[in-house]
């Protein structure tokens, strides 16, 4: 069969436009006596707060302000609708959005921003993820802070301590991360007779759609999403932000709305890779085979779900690494607090658990004087290998021969007379 | 308000400005030239990276007062039409675009690495291209397209294969 796409080289379609300048991100589109919209973001991370807009309605230039009680249905997220789309009454983290104002010009709805009175009223807060899944935490949200919790159990993890050679037991942590797409979020909203038009730069443009149909209270098909060129993603516009503000917004005042983020308002505005406490011990024999592992990983959510149970999953499935483990215990956990919030990332859930069980397998190899290429080899995955979770790996499973080669690379063969 | 005179892209301009604008702002919002990207708006990333006077700038730290008589070239100005530069056709060949919005300021930014140095070390590539952060690529391909655009150019045309 003669190939005509793979192994070829190909031009990206949209290479010409990006390497001209003339790719055109939410940015870029201006429209016609276009309004521009600004968000008030809270400033405290837990607080029930009191709202008064009068002083900024009046200022000159500002055509509206909407606030939670111009929203008719005023809940989103990807899993569990636990986002307001504007706090009624109650932040839950730094940068939860309350209001937006419609202005003129970006100027002078940036000044109304900062004349909106907001009275807030502080509430204990819980920052720490193994404090707030204690029964005494203040709760995020309704009842648990706990909002997921996933198991694995295989073999007898206590009879197989039992009989290790080695030990090795520690604690790691990862800090929350931001993507750090370089182009920050924008978007222009714009009414086509009935249909509501949102021009965003999204990973999830199709339920976008259904998010802003449900937030406005109109059927889906009077909402059209574009999805211009996009300035990187990495997960972090897996989660909505200002798509439902300037859909509210251009309905409500009828002309185009527009909104830009500073890098800052980026910030703020979309989740974070998940921090994660992962608590490890891991046993091995005298030959260097590793027989047991146990690992505890709660992951910080921060004040929302978003992908939390599945980024959970992932990190717990993935907990093992490639290596064949008969004995298993695992429990990760999903844990809210007034951080943050956190969500899709990069790896989502599998890049944080290699930090601990690559650091337990070189601890094993050490106090068994094996050298961590050859710890590898003794127990990476090869075809036939079962996981933790009780799969077999039938085909492509090039594990030791990627390890041999990192070895040849770092030139460890001569140096310490690797098989 | 201050009037200033400057020329973009080889083309001559005289406009009113406000104290607080930036060169950033005179090219996207009065130009309409929206090459140059603001991914900061604190000279951190790059993105809106420019030619002044033959050097990069970053055009959300450049006040516009301060582009009085001064020449300056952004993407619009690289392609002739729709015939490529060779450094945009070699960011293309090599494939050192992804989401494009670091693209533009990186491509000026191999420009001025080039002006200077049709051949220049890898180094010198990295060391140019330093004030220019990507998100996607992890940089290789780009210091690579650099490499090859300083071969187009110095056997004086486009072709990639030759």
């Amino acid at each position: 069969m003669k190939r005509e796409i793979v192994g070829k080289r190909a031009i990206r379609v949209d290479g010409h436009s990006k390497v001209l300048g003339k790719a055109e991100y939410p940015q870029d589109i201006q429209k016609q006596s276009m309004y521009h919209g600004k968000t008030l973001r809270s400033k405290k991370p837990h607080a029930y707060f009191k709202l008064n807009i009068d002083k900024a309605k009046n200022l000159k230039g500002v055509i509206a302000i909407l606030t939670a009680k111009d929203v008719p249905y005023n809940h989103h997220g990807v899993l569990f609708k636990d986002h307001e789309i504007f706090c009624t009454n109650k932040v839950r983290r730094v940068g939860d959005p309350i209001a937006f104002v419609v202005a003129e010009n970006e100027k002078i709805a940036k000044q109304a921003v900062e004349f909106i009175e907001i009275e807030y009223d502080e509430i204990p807060g819980v920052f720490d993820p193994i404090k707030a899944m204690e029964q005494s935490a203040p709760i995020v949200h309704k009842e648990s802070n706990i909002l997921y919790h996933y198991k694995i159990r295989k073999g007898n993890i206590e009879n197989a301590f039992k009989q290790c050679e080695v030990i090795v037991e520690n604690e790691y942590r990862t800090g929350m991360v931001d993507h750090a797409f370089l182009q920050p979020e924008s978007g222009i909203a714009y009414m086509d007779e009935n249909t509501v038009v949102v021009c965003a730069s999204s990973q999830y443009p199709h339920f976008d759609q259904i998010e802003i149909a449900e937030a406005l209270n109109i059927p889906t098909e009077n909402v059209r999403v574009i999805n211009p060129a996009i300035g990187g993603a990495f997960g972090g516009r897996e989660d909505i932000t200002l798509q439902i503000h300037i859909a509210l917004a251009t309905k409500l005042v009828g002309k185009p709305v527009k909104t830009t983020y500073s890098r800052e308002e980026s910030f703020l505005a979309h989740g974070k890779r998940h921090s994660m406490i992962m608590k490890y011990k891991t046993g091995a024999n005298r030959q260097g085979k590793l027989v047991a592992m146990e690992a505890n990983i709660i992951g910080d959510t921060g004040a929302y779900a978003s992908w939390a149970p599945n980024v959970l999953r992932k990190a717990g499935v993935h907990a093992t690494g490639p290596y064949e483990i008969p004995n298993v215990k695992v429990d990760s956990y999903a844990v809210y607090t007034n951080n943050p919030f956190a969500g899709a990332m990069r790896g989502f859930g599998a890049a944080q658990g290699p930090i601990a069980y690559e650091q337990q397998i070189d601890e094993i190899g050490r106090k068994l004087s094996i050298d961590p290429i050859t710890i590898r080899k003794i127990n990476g995955f090869k075809v036939g290998s079962e996981t933790a979770t009780g799969q077999i790996l039938e085909a492509s499973v090039p594990y030791i021969q990627c390890i041999e080669s990192v070895g040849k690379a770092l030139g460890l063969e001569q140096k310490e007379g690797i098989r | 308000m201050k009037d200033i005179n400057l020329k973009i892209n080889g083309k001559s301009y005289r406009l009113s400005t406000n104290e607080d604008m930036r060169l950033i702002d005179v090219l996207r919002d009065e130009l309409g030239l929206l090459g140059s990207k603001e991914g900061c708006g604190e000279g951190e990333c790059g993105a809106c990276t420019i030619l002044m006077e033959g050097r990069t700038v970053n055009a959300c730290m450049v006040m516009a007062f301060q582009t009085d008589e001064k020449e300056i070239i952004t993407i619009e100005g690289l392609s002739n039409g729709e015939q490529l530069h060779p450094i945009q056709q070699a960011f293309i060949e090599i494939g050192a675009v992804q989401c494009g919005f670091c693209t533009p300021g990186m491509i000026l930014s191999a420009k001025a690495i080039l002006d200077k140095d049709t051949n220049p070390t890898r180094e010198m590539i990295r060391q140019g291209i330093s004030g220019n952060l990507c998100r996607c690529t992890g940089y290789a391909k780009i210091v690579d397209a650099i490499e090859l655009a300083g071969k187009l150019l110095r056997n004086g045309g486009n072709n990639c294969e030759a």
